[in-house]
């Protein structure tokens, strides 16, 4: 069972990484690719476990955690830079 | 892998030709991407095998990817962040003086 | 000892820099103190010399190129030496009474007593690169001491002009050295000395002579390159009587005499030397008469005698060496004296100018004979020097036979040349110090001090006692000079006072009687040169400079820096394009044989996903907030890339740097105010578009290209070695804090250096008031969702990167990825509560992290030495670092926590020194 769904899940999370970036490039508006950005980590995220699980190796889920901890950096200083202009005041 | 690295290399090229001074940073932004993609490819593209020793043995069980390259691009990395900041105050600095961020009028070397 | 005869000019030149403030007598005396010691080592090898041995020293230095630091003192060395030495602390001696109190005496004397060692060196050296190493070195120190007034123009122009014509020269010297130097095989003296033979016959022969002879010819101001030493007479008095006629125009004469043996006896040498000579003398000496400047009439005069002791050289007969080595001293004596003389009237009197000064010996009869003496010498009146060596070459110039029928061509023209020697000899004493009293000068003139009158009172005694006693006092010296010269027996020759009536003498006489006749018509003839053309040759030189050369750069600098960043962005890319795509038409065939991975469909995600980002980025470059977003899509696809291949601390650490980077990109971004958008033009973005594109496809095809080559990689060694001798299990780790970790020094050292750069350049710095157009920003600063959110989230991080650190060795972690977690830990707390609620909870100060942190590592590298152990490893002698033996985890641990330091000190100094720049919106700022 796993050995199917884990790589049907590693190409549904490719292709829907395809789907944001396209949303990325289309826009309209920053704070929607501020959002496709945030998303895209959470594929990101997926990708990594999954083939973690795929591979049968811890090594890469630190990668992962970091990923949810950088993203949630990342995307907050773009925000406060959209909101205040100054990230560090 | 080669079409990636083209693609990295030539919109860092691109936007590093262009005149104002933050597409000038991005474009140094991709390029050092691009190079450390490089470094770490031609090393040869290992699946699936981290170069990490199992517990209890002295060599790593079966065929791992090479450590050197990834030492190298690992410093690579930090040090490109260096580089970068350092370059982002340079130009921040030599805005300051200008007074210009667009480098076709940069053009006076005394000031 | 014979290194300690170089070394002390050297060394001596800082003391005057030391001792600057010390007051002048201080300087001076300090000054004198190496030259002096180095002339008491020098007598005191005299025993030896005069034996007739050779005192050399040796040390390879590049022995691949066949370059040695070796010396060598015998006869020839010797004699120039003592002329350097003892006529250089005289002229100190002078120099001290010369200088002005506005002058800077430190650097003088310091530039003094460098040149002096650079001259040693020349003399001394026994390796033709090295010879030709303190040739350039005495050109330079030329140029300074002749540009030491550099407020004054004529000062500039002159000693620009002394070093382009010397350096030139020396350039051609150096060839001509590689030329011998392929010909013997070697560049050591002794080898080039004993090939003479080959040398003359080899084909390349020509080509070197020509060369060396250039160097030559313009270091001893040679007609066509001697129009440089007149203006070099604008540097200071003692610069001129040192340089400009006893050491450094001697430099070409020496230079002739040490490569006599293995260049000389040929026919191009003889028709170079002697024309060359030939011309120079004679011109020397028709335009030295027409000098109304004192010192302009001495360089020309001391173009006239170099002309003489040129070719003498090039008459080719052993006695003719003599004479020429005899003239040498003789010049160097009189001609210093003169230069003295002349200075000392200049001082006195504030002119220089022979028509403005007369009747001087009503004010300053001491300094009146001296100058008579040294004058005398000059014109080559009997019982002086001058008059035994000009007879000497009287006496050559009528034996010589290589001209066949036309032979008494060279007498001839010598007696010419003497006969103007003796006009202006006669005008330098007469117009200046006798006559009537002078008109109104500068300044009332009188006796100088008397030590400043001593060094002429010392060489014109010397002109004397050579003059009368030849056979004493320069006897036994010039004949081991000549015979080390020529590396032969000497025939016999007797240097007496008189040798009876002979043709010489007739001679001689004859020109004294010409010259005084000339003299007493010398207003006819001013009045003729001064109908000749004016041709000033400083103009015509820099007419030539400029007009060729200047233009010519100009028009290629003009080219390629246009002012335009871009423009040599685009040069350097398009030559790197070239030289890889030069490379790769090379290529047999792209495909290397190795077969390629497939392609599974995540990868082909990602990799679509980067491609699209870093065209994004590229396409919508218009709105830099929407590039940074492709921009950071593009860093977590280069991340998704290191974790499909297998490198999880490569994952960590870009993410890591991505964020960092993002927060960097935005603070750039607030700090660079928006702009107009500015269109380029549409054929410069379709050049760029195509420079891009190629570049991109050539780099792509060269990845290709590796990639599908069989690779042979060195890390089999750390896979290896990674547990037994670095004692981890993660060898990406153990790699960085172990078996390189030098290169892990040197990087965080670049870190830090770099941090600190940043400190220095935004301190003090102020901001623009942004002109962020039409942009409304949200009124709360700090929101307090997004603050108590985070508060939570700084000890996690620290665990996280406490947890990253410690396991670093054995698990993809370590010093670099925990560094900037902790520090996008810290940053976080900036960014959602602000730069004053931080640094009341943390000390902003963080260049002590900095400083500690390479402190550690480099201790903890520094430690294997109490152990006995070189420092750190390398990677080529493998020896690993067992510091501690049974417990290597440790100190690698220790050196990654100062990894660790380094990085957050680092990162925090940078950005928050960035984010502490705050706008001056309140109060309008004025444009600097």
């Amino acid at each position: 069972m796993l050995e199917i769904v884990v790589p049907l899940s590693l190409v549904i999370y490719a292709l829907s990484a395809l789907l944001t970036i396209l949303r990325m490039a289309l826009g309209p508006d920053i704070p929607d690719r501020i959002l496709t950005l945030d998303a895209l980590y959470v594929n990101a995220i997926a990708l990594i476990i999954l083939f973690g699980v795929y591979l049968g190796s811890t090594a890469f889920f630190e990668a992962a955690l970091l990923i949810a901890m950088m993203g949630f950096v990342g995307t907050t200083a773009v925000c406060k830079y959209l909101l205040r202009g100054n990230i560090i005041e | 892998m080669a079409y990636v690295i083209g693609v990295l290399f030539a919109s860092a090229v691109y936007m590093m030709l262009r005149r104002s001074i933050v597409k000038l940073v991005i474009g140094l932004m991709i390029l050092s991407n691009a190079a450390n993609l490089l470094i770490f490819t031609v090393s040869g593209m290992t699946r699936g095998s981290p170069p990490l020793i199992p517990e209890g043995l002295t060599e790593p069980a079966g065929v791992v990817a090479d450590p050197l390259p990834q030492a190298l691009v690992l410093t690579a990395i930090v040090i490109a962040f260096g580089v970068l900041a350092f370059a982002v105050v340079l130009i921040h600095r030599a805005y300051e003086v200008v007074g210009t961020d667009d480098l076709d009028k940069m053009k006076d070397t005394d000031t | 000892m014979l290194l300690s005869l170089i070394l002390l000019p050297f060394i001596g030149s800082l003391l005057p820099l030391l001792a600057a403030h010390k007051g002048r007598t201080v300087c001076s005396w300090l000054t004198a103190a190496p030259p002096a010691c180095a002339l008491l080592l020098l007598l005191s090898t005299a025993p030896a010399v005069f034996q007739g041995e050779l005192l050399t020293i040796r040390w390879d230095w590049i022995p691949a190129l066949g370059l040695n630091i070796g010396f060598r003192l015998d006869g020839l060395a010797f004699l120039f030496a003592l002329l350097i030495l003892a006529i250089g602390l005289l002229v100190i001696l002078y120099g001290h009474y010369y200088l002005s109190a506005k002058d800077s005496h430190g650097r003088f004397f310091s530039l003094l007593l460098l040149f002096m060692g650079a001259m040693m060196g020349v003399v001394t050296a026994d390796n033709l690169l090295l010879m030709v190493v303190f040739w350039e070195l005495t050109s330079l120190s030329s140029f300074l001491l002749i540009g030491f007034w550099g407020h004054r123009r004529d000062a500039r122009r002159g000693a620009r002009m002394a070093l382009t014509v010397t350096g030139g020269g020396g350039l051609a010297l150096l060839a001509g050295v590689m030329v011998i130097g392929h010909i013997v095989g070697s560049f050591e003296l002794s080898d080039v000395l004993a090939a003479g033979d080959i040398l003359r016959e080899h084909h390349l022969y020509p080509v070197a002579l020509v060369l060396v002879l250039l160097g030559v010819f313009t270091k001893s101001a040679q007609f066509p390159f001697h129009f440089w030493l007149p203006h070099a007479m604008s540097a200071p008095t003692p610069v001129s009587a040192y340089l400009h006629s006893a050491t450094m125009v001697k430099a070409g004469v020496f230079l002739l005499a040490r490569l006599y043996p293995a260049l000389s006896g040929t026919e191009l040498w003889f028709i170079m030397l002697s024309l060359v000579g030939l011309s120079t003398m004679t011109l020397g000496a028709v335009v030295a008469l027409f000098k109304h400047d004192l010192k302009g009439l001495l360089a020309y005069s001391t173009i006239s005698h170099l002309g003489l002791i040129v070719l003498l050289f090039g008459l080719d007969t052993q006695l003719a060496v003599v004479a020429a080595l005899f003239h040498t001293v003789n010049h160097a004596t009189f001609k210093a004296s003169l230069f003295m003389s002349a200075g000392i009237v200049d001082h006195e009197t504030g002119s220089r100018d022979i028509r403005l000064l007369s009747g001087l010996r009503h004010y300053m009869p001491i300094t009146a004979a001296l100058g008579l003496i040294a004058a005398a010498a000059m014109a080559g009146v009997p019982l002086m020097n001058g008059f035994l060596s000009t007879e000497m070459f009287l006496g050559e110039a009528i034996e010589q036979r290589v001209l066949g029928g036309w032979s008494w061509l060279i007498p001839a023209v010598a007696v010419f040349a003497k006969v103007f020697s003796v006009a202006y000899a006669l005008r330098f004493i007469h117009s200046v110090f006798f006559g009537p009293k002078p008109g109104p000068l500068p300044k009332q003139p009188h006796e100088p001090p008397f030590f400043m009158r001593a060094p002429i009172v010392i060489l014109v005694v010397l002109c004397l006692a050579v003059g009368m006693l030849p056979a004493l006092i320069v006897g036994p010296l010039l004949s081991v000079a000549a015979a080390s010269t020529t590396q032969t027996i000497l025939p016999q020759y007797t240097l007496e006072i008189w040798h009876g009536f002979n043709l010489p003498l007739a001679l001689s006489v004859l020109a004294m009687v010409l010259g005084v006749f000339l003299y007493s018509q010398r207003h006819r003839l001013f009045n003729l040169w001064n109908r000749l053309p004016p041709l000033s040759a400083p103009d015509v030189f820099e007419f030539i400079l400029h007009s060729i050369l200047v233009q010519g750069s100009r028009r290629i600098t003009k080219l390629l820096e246009s002012g335009h960043p871009q423009n040599y962005l685009l040069i350097l890319f398009l030559f790197t394009i070239a030289l890889a795509g030069a490379a790769l038409l090379q290529l047999p065939s792209l495909h290397g044989g190795v077969s390629m991975t497939a392609i599974d469909f995540p990868s082909l995600a990602i990799a679509m996903t980067m491609i699209v980002a870093a065209l994004g980025t590229a396409i919508l470059h218009r709105n830099r907030l929407t590039a940074l977003l492709f921009l950071s899509v593009v860093g977590l696809g280069v991340a998704l890339v290191f974790a499909r291949f297998s490198a999880p601390d490569l994952v960590l650490t870009q993410l890591s740097v991505e964020v960092v980077s993002i927060i960097l990109l935005m603070l750039i971004l607030f700090l660079l105010p928006r702009q107009n958008q500015r269109d380029s033009s549409v054929q410069r973005l379709w050049r760029d578009a195509v420079v891009a594109g190629v570049g991109g496809l050539s780099l792509g095809i060269l990845t290709f290209a590796i990639l599908t080559r069989p690779l042979d990689s060195i890390s089999k060694f750390f896979l290896a070695e990674s547990v037994s001798g670095g004692g981890g299990t993660n060898v990406v780790n153990v790699v960085l804090v172990d078996f390189r970790g030098f290169d892990t020094f040197g990087e965080i050292t670049v870190l830090a250096i770099a941090a600190i750069g940043i400190f220095g350049l935004l301190d003090g710095m102020r901001l623009f008031n942004p002109r962020h157009l039409g942009h409304h920003y949200a009124k709360d600063r700090h929101p307090m969702l997004l603050s108590v959110l985070n508060m939570p989230l700084l000890p996690l991080a620290l665990m996280v990167s406490l947890y990253i650190f410690m396991r670093g060795h054995n698990l993809p972690g370590g010093g670099f990825i925990a560094g900037l977690i902790t520090a996008i830990a810290l940053i976080l707390q900036y960014l959602t509560n602000g730069l004053n609620w931080t640094n009341e909870r943390l000390n902003d100060n963080f260049h002590p992290l900095v400083a500690s942190g390479v402190m550690i590592a480099g201790l903890t590298a520094m430690g294997s030495w109490f152990f006995g152990m070189p420092l750190l490893t390398t990677a080529h002698t493998h020896v690993h670092l067992p510091v501690l033996g049974e417990i290597p985890l440790a100190t690698a641990m220790v050196f990654d926590l100062g990894v660790y330091l380094t990085v957050v000190g680092a990162t925090l100094v940078i950005l928050e020194n960035l984010g502490k720049l705050k706008p001056f919106t309140s109060q309008p700022t004025t444009e600097p």
